[in-house]
């Protein structure tokens, strides 16, 4: 990245991305304070709606008709909600919360691993170190 | 060894939104990314019966409720904007790692807002997670 980057788009949006998921985070941990796990993750359902309407609206309601395309997309929320369930339910505990966030935030390790299995992907060099930091992370949270 | 609680917990995050990872890339191979996060809310919809609290939903305060639906709704907008990122020509090989440092958010801000802080040995770990996380998702 360059000083340019700075008045790209881009670059903005991604720093938009990152306050936006920080955010998320810090006031997950702060909501499930009081609330059970499964009440957020029932409120949370009803927090997303009004950005998927806004974007059926802007859609105009036409959405692709691919079916796998859709089924893959349902999978994905109904995976997500069960994650951010386990979120919750994490933060309630009472750990860190930047512990938390970081160890979690490294669901890439999976998607790595499942890519190499399923999609016959290539395991990079820069993956297997980036393995190698998360298998020490992961020990040093265990200590 | 003594495997804190929420590490099993963290643990069944990491499943599940790894394969998250995988099943985003196969649907945006399909449907478009707004399309994408539009079935998502779908998905997240079809799992309220099973979290129904009952009518104890209502029963905490109105700060921490709207601390849990604005997380939501941040959640929501932090992708529209990773979407955004790469449509107006972030390369996804940039963007994505980079947004991936959104801990750093939380690890920054958790003194002052949350007033947690972390030990030197959690900070070496969280050190390492982020590095990891950068590299697993380039």
């Amino acid at each position: 990245m360059t000083f340019g980057t700075l008045r790209t788009k881009w670059f903005w949006y991604s720093i938009l991305c990152i306050a936006c998921w920080g955010t998320w985070a810090l006031l997950a941990k702060l909501g499930s304070e009081e609330i059970s796990p499964n009440a957020s993750q029932f409120l949370f359902a009803f927090g997303a709606l009004p950005v998927a309407l806004v974007l059926l609206a802007r859609r105009r309601m036409k959405m692709e008709k691919d079916a796998k395309g859709i089924a893959y997309s349902i999978a994905n929320g109904i995976l997500s909600g069960i994650g951010s369930w386990a979120v919750f339910a994490a933060y309630r505990t009472g750990g860190n919360a930047a512990v938390i966030t970081t160890v979690t935030a490294m669901y890439p390790l999976i998607t790595v691993i499942l890519a190499v299995a399923i999609l016959r992907e290539r395991l990079t060099r820069v993956h297997l170190i980036g393995l190698g930091f998360a298998v020490v992370a992961f020990v040093i949270f265990s200590l | 060894m003594n495997i804190p609680p929420w590490l099993f917990l963290a643990s069944l995050v990491l499943f599940c939104w790894g394969i998250v990872g995988l099943l985003q890339k196969l649907s945006t191979n399909r449907v478009s990314a707004e399309s994408a996060l539009i079935w998502l809310v779908v998905g997240f919809l079809l799992l309220t019966p099973v979290f129904y609290p009952g009518r104890s939903v209502f029963d905490h305060s109105r700060r921490s409720l709207l601390d849990i639906l604005a997380c939501s709704a941040l959640n929501a907008l932090g992708a529209l904007a990773l979407f955004a990122a790469m449509k107006n020509g972030g390369k996804a090989s940039i963007v994505v790692p980079l947004t991936a440092l959104y801990p750093l958010v939380v690890v920054v801000s958790a003194p002052l807002v949350l007033h947690q802080s972390i030990t030197l040995l959690q900070g070496c770990g969280v050190a390492c997670a982020l590095t990891a996380v950068v590299l697993l998702s380039t």
